[in-house]
């Protein structure tokens, strides 16, 4: 569906992507992943048009993007159904208007004056063709209630799915997802995203997911494409590059953070959000044992064993007894990190 | 008095929504020009935005009151004559195209890049994106922006008493000033304020209609 050979590109000098080489199979969920400013957005605006590339190619449905005109790209962006972050909706129309909007850019141009004029009301109502389109998506994103109302009164989700509709709406053969979901809270991350899977499987849909959210790639990405300041780090089919637990995607998920050197540099592991926001773990540490440590780093994502998150402290050597004692007592999960001394601590 | 005051008032809304509406037009074919070859424009040509934005600001840096004076020979080669209400239409509304103008481009270049983006992908044009999407998305601002002009020509509108243009501000200066008619200044400014706050709130309606 997508071939992208010893593809570069550089913004001013200074370089973007370097030498990618991959290709998405026609069917497939495929994820580019990375931190953010890895290049991932711009790959993915490679595939429409959206972007310009230096060196080498890119064949989308055996065409090569770079050398389309404007109306063999907008040919081209037609088949190409997108998503973003921030939703791209127009805020003064309407949930239908949104959806619609595609179809309206894309029907047959007025062949008379008089049609001209009479499509210059804009109080015009659409064809049949178009209302049957876009509540045919609108019901399948569960919306068709909501056709008439403002975008701007609906929740995160129900925005995203008005995306989708309307990236559906030309019957596009791929579908590519910027960061979809990355504005939404985890609960509405699962809908959107079990419901890209049900398009995927339902409509054969090809699509390209862009996020730098573990869970996303995780939960729907037959195979995936780690990307780091432009440089492919690994590419694989997704359970095997979790399961193997290769070196560059430990990376990406636990980041180098630079551990303290003196002292003893603990990760302690998150089942559940709760226990940080409620409990309050780190500190009611701090407070009942009366020792002050640093944090390292951490960060709160899905991994392969359902932790939520961890966070990296730093405790001085002389406190290290107390604080093992403590946190065996609070039943928390902790692991000591660097120095050759990685021993895993886990009291149940 | 109350018929100097109504003929004042005439012509001031003669002149005010006349070179509103022309300057209207005008400023907002001068900014689709600016935002269509600016710098982050749909089509950006650096030469031809800095022509345009070079006479936009030397227009503007005018005082009305000079600009006025020295647009007479046009304004007689347009409107015919020199002087009256009509003819301070011609310079009014030199004075506000470029104004209007740069409001315009503010509203357009305050629309989402990302639902610019969204028509981009899939497959808008530039002219569908331009007015089918940026036009659209950015009317609340633009109209309330053409509230704000047609109260900046009201108040320039005053000055066109220069050139024997009448209204409300002549009135207030030459008759209510200079002959020390004192009732006759008040009520003039009275009105000038009543004009003011009935434009303003009429395009505060219309932004939060539209919106």
């Amino acid at each position: 569906m997508i071939t992208v050979k010893n593809l570069e590109k550089h913004y001013g000098g200074v370089p973007v992507l370097r030498d990618l080489s991959f290709s998405i199979e026609e069917g497939e969920i495929f994820g580019i992943v990375g931190n953010s400013g890895a290049g991932k957005s711009t790959l993915l605006r490679c595939f429409n048009g959206l972007e310009r590339y230096q060196g080498g190619s890119v064949t989308v449905m055996g065409k090569e993007v770079a050398a389309l005109n404007e109306a063999g790209l907008k040919a081209l962006r037609r088949d190409i159904g997108m998503i973003f972050q921030n939703f791209g909706l127009m805020g003064r129309k309407n949930v239908f208007e949104n959806v619609a909007f595609p179809l309206r850019i894309w029907e047959t141009p007025p062949q008379s004056f008089r049609e001209f004029l009479a499509r210059l009301q804009f109080w015009r109502a659409p064809s049949k063709e178009v209302t049957d389109r876009v509540m045919e998506f609108l019901e399948l994103m569960g919306l068709a209630d909501k056709h008439f109302e403002r975008v701007q009164s609906l929740s995160g989700g129900q925005k995203q799915r008005v995306g989708i509709a309307r990236a559906l709406a030309l019957y596009p053969k791929i579908l590519l997802c910027d960061e979809a979901t990355s504005a939404l809270d985890p609960n509405t991350t699962m809908d959107i995203l079990s419901l890209l899977q049900s398009i995927n499987s339902r409509l054969k849909l090809t699509m390209v997911v862009v996020t730098h959210q573990m869970e996303v790639v995780k939960r729907i990405c037959h195979r995936l494409l780690l990307l780091d300041k432009g440089i492919a780090q690994c590419l694989g089919k997704t359970e095997e590059l979790f399961i193997s637990s290769t070196e560059c995607l430990k990376k990406f998920m636990e980041d180098d953070y630079t551990l303290i050197a003196t002292g003893t540099n603990i990760r302690l592991m998150f089942m559940s959000p709760r226990e940080i926001s409620q409990d309050a773990v780190i500190t009611t540490m701090a407070r009942d044992l009366d020792i002050s440590f640093s944090i390292v780093g951490g960060k709160l994502e899905r991994y392969l064993d359902d932790v939520l998150g961890f966070l990296i402290i730093n405790v001085p050597d002389e406190h290290l007894d107390v604080v093992f004692c403590y946190m065996k007592e609070k039943n928390l999960h902790w692991e000591v990190l660097g120095n050759g001394r990685d021993n895993v601590g886990r009291p149940r | 008095m109350a018929e100097i005051m109504l003929d004042a008032l005439a012509e001031t809304l003669l002149m005010v929504s006349c070179s509103t509406l022309f300057s209207a037009a005008g400023g907002f074919g001068l900014s689709i020009l600016l935002i269509m070859t600016g710098p982050h424009g749909l089509r950006p040509n650096p030469r031809v935005y800095t022509v345009l934005d070079i006479v936009v600001n030397l227009v503007r840096s005018f005082p009305f009151m000079i600009l006025m004076i020295a647009l007479i020979p046009f304004t007689r080669l347009v409107a015919g004559v020199a002087y009256g209400s009509g003819a301070a239409i011609v310079p009014l509304t030199v004075a506000a195209i470029p104004f209007m103008a740069r409001l315009i481009e503010g509203s357009l270049l305050e629309v989402d890049p990302g639902v610019v983006e969204a028509a981009r992908s899939f497959g808008a044009s530039d002219r569908q994106i331009l007015f089918r999407v940026m036009v659209k998305e950015a009317l609340p601002s633009i109209v309330l922006n053409v509230a704000i002009l047609a109260i900046t020509l009201l108040g320039y509108s005053a000055m066109a008493g220069a050139i024997g243009g009448g209204g409300l501000g002549a009135l207030a200066y030459n008759e209510g000033y200079i002959r020390f008619k004192a009732d006759i200044m008040f009520c003039s400014v009275a009105v000038l304020i009543l004009v003011v706050q009935c434009i303003q709130s009429g395009g505060n309606h219309l932004y939060k209609k539209l919106r």
